[in-house]
């Protein structure tokens, strides 16, 4: 069952931690370099293997893929994850929805193919750093989210204000950060109320949390105070896209009414959807929404959606 | 209208006739290779329940393959014992529950997914079509004798009961899981969700969306490769492992499965030898093939035939 909301205050200093970044990531260029990857070539879409300097300076990996014929197309933004493994599109989505969109999918710093010179590990990527807000890797690997929306924004294929940006909280962070898109599809699973979640779960990723504080008991307010720099009740009210959050089941720990915190205050508007334990049921309503948010028409599906 | 699978679906899948010849062959190439184990406690994840190890072992060709290893707090007795396989693209979870319920759970880490990766790593995209013309270099030939080989982990362990070792995972390790019982007369019980690495040729015609996909890339670039391709993949295929399964298994797939066809689920279901089987077929599932409802139902099917409760 969800729990009452934990108190929260956002830093005094999130802004000034925030635009830090901001400005640290304006200092890198993003000197993108672009191939194509012919192996990954169809008859409607061409990829193409992306570097670009996130800061650090870091330099970063994505796969962009842009539908033959005159564009400019309606795009889709796929954030850093908590994964080692970067996408071209996510798993079980039709390889089809490549000649409607231009899709770009972003490795943020530590995950396969930006992983030189820092392989990250898993579990324990959620808590690297954790001991310092300037130190914590999730401070580069936002800055490495909005590097991405800024070179998806700056490609003359993508059709401004036609831009959805999917993913779990991260996504949040860099629409929130770097604007750069008109919708958002956000499942939060890592940083909202992160540690009041966390004591009620033992599962992996939020065990993470419990791990780190079982064996540093003393370190929980220096915890606490890294994630309040992250935590997603402090950013929403700076997301101007409109956003459909995926929640949880009814009764789980991130039910509807557990967001309700951030989708009372997202400035764009927000649906929240509740999960129904079904990667099927649950796709096929995020692909109906994007859909119908970016007046498509149809969603193209999967075969076995169809 | 949703879209209707053909239960009675056939496969285009057909055995080699050198299918048992090859697969003793790397079996006894395995066999050769000194396991090697080696345990380290993991304090940051041992909790007050559960001892947490990182694992490893020797593989075929001289891999070096990670585990996570859990045991309840505490185990001297000689308890039931649980392999988790994992998914294609997700790296292995840390096995604390099955450990909650007193089983020891070792969660492999086969050849190219993290801390497996010095030795070999094509990569993602990259793990299904490397080596695909070729069976002998095929990607799989290593990353399934690797799951096998946590067997011979599990054997070698004092606190282990080598007669109550189960195996179970989901996509790809619903694939795993088939093989492995198939080729591990050790294991007394399987759970197999939505099983990946089953009808590949099937699959690719059946679905659009990676990673099956992957290998449409691949014929695409080298369409003159398809003989050898398929040819390759039939000694890869878990429907031509499942006549050799003979202990009590359960499968689950979903019906609107975007991934693994539920078509190919039911292929292999059919070539099961075991007499003890059942297919659980969830309606308005995807890929999740109804985990969070199926979930109890393993967790009673691993209890009836490894801890007799």
């Amino acid at each position: 069952m969800p729990t009452p909301e934990s108190p929260y205050a956002k830093p005094a200093d999130f802004d000034d931690y925030w635009n830090g970044v901001l400005a640290e990531l304006e200092r890198a260029p993003a000197r993108p370099e672009i191939e194509p990857i012919p192996m990954r070539e169809t008859d409607f879409a061409t990829l193409y293997g992306v570097r670009l300097t996130s800061i650090g300076p870091y330099r970063l990996f994505g796969y962009l893929s842009v539908p033959k014929g005159s564009g400019p197309f309606p795009a889709i933004y796929w954030p850093p994850a908590y994964a080692s493994v970067l996408q071209i599109i996510p798993q079980g989505t039709a390889n089809e929805i490549r000649r409607r969109f231009v899709t770009f999918s972003c490795a943020g710093r530590g995950q396969r193919n930006a992983d030189k010179p820092f392989a990250a590990m898993i579990p324990g990527l959620l808590t690297l750093g954790i001991e310092s807000p300037l130190a914590y890797v999730f401070r580069g690997i936002v800055a490495d989210a909005v590097r991405g929306i800024q070179f998806l924004s700056s490609r003359d294929e993508v059709e401004p204000l036609r831009t959805v940006v999917v993913g779990n909280d991260v996504a949040l962070h860099a629409v929130a950060l770097g604007g750069g898109a008109s919708y958002l599809v956000c499942a939060p699973a890592l940083f909202m109320d992160a540690l009041a979640l966390a004591a009620q779960t033992t599962s992996y990723p939020l065990e993470e949390y419990n791990d780190y504080l079982r064996s540093s008991p003393s370190m929980r307010e220096v915890v606490a105070d890294t994630l309040s720099y992250f935590d997603l009740r402090a950013f929403a009210p700076s997301v101007r896209a409109h956003t459909l959050l995926m929640a949880g089941a009814k009764g789980s720990a991130l039910a509807p009414e557990a967001l309700a915190p951030i989708s009372n205050v997202l400035r764009g508007g927000a649906r929240v959807y509740a999960s129904q334990q079904s990667s099927y049921l649950d796709g096929m309503f995020s692909e109906r929404w994007i859909a119908d948010s970016l007046q498509l028409g149809d969603p193209i599906l999967p075969e076995h959606w169809r | 209208m949703t879209y209707t699978v053909d239960p009675s679906y056939q496969s285009k899948v057909r055995k080699p006739e050198d299918f048992d010849q090859f697969w003793d062959g790397v079996k006894a190439q395995t066999a050769a290779v000194p396991l090697r184990p080696d345990l380290r406690p993991d304090p940051m994840r041992t909790s007050e329940d559960v001892d947490v190890f990182q694992a490893f072992y020797t593989s075929l060709d001289s891999v070096r393959v990670a585990s996570w290893y859990c045991l309840p707090k505490g185990a001297r007795a000689q308890l039931p014992a649980i392999i988790v396989a994992p998914g294609y693209q997700s790296d292995p979870g840390i096995p604390k529950e099955w450990a909650r319920r007193g089983y020891a759970a070792l969660a492999l880490a086969p050849r190219g997914k993290l801390r497996s990766r010095s030795q070999f790593d094509p990569g993602y995209p990259g793990l299904l079509t490397y080596g695909i013309v070729d069976r002998s270099v095929y990607s799989y030939r290593g990353f399934y004798a690797d799951a096998w080989r946590g067997v011979d982990f599990l054997l070698g362990r004092y606190e282990v009961d080598s007669d109550r070792i189960g195996v179970t995972g989901s996509s790809q390790g619903g694939g795993l899981t088939i093989c492995t019982a198939a080729m591990r007369a050790e294991i007394r019980a399987a759970a197999a969700g939505a099983p990946y690495l089953t009808g590949y040729v099937d699959s690719i015609e059946l679905t659009h969306t990676y990673p099956y996909e992957e290998i449409n890339d691949y014929l695409r670039q080298r369409p003159e490769s398809r003989a050898q391709v398929v040819e390759t993949l039939a000694y890869f295929d878990c429907i031509n492992f499942a006549d050799k399964i003979t202990c009590p298994i359960i499968v689950n797939i979903g019906l609107q499965d975007n991934v693994c066809p539920p078509e190919t689920g039911y292929a292999l279901f059919d070539k099961i030898a075991s007499a003890d089987k059942k297919l659980y077929a969830y309606h308005d599932q995807g890929h999740s093939a109804g985990s969070a409802e199926h979930g109890p139902v393993i967790v009673d099917f691993f209890d009836k035939h490894l801890r007799g409760v």
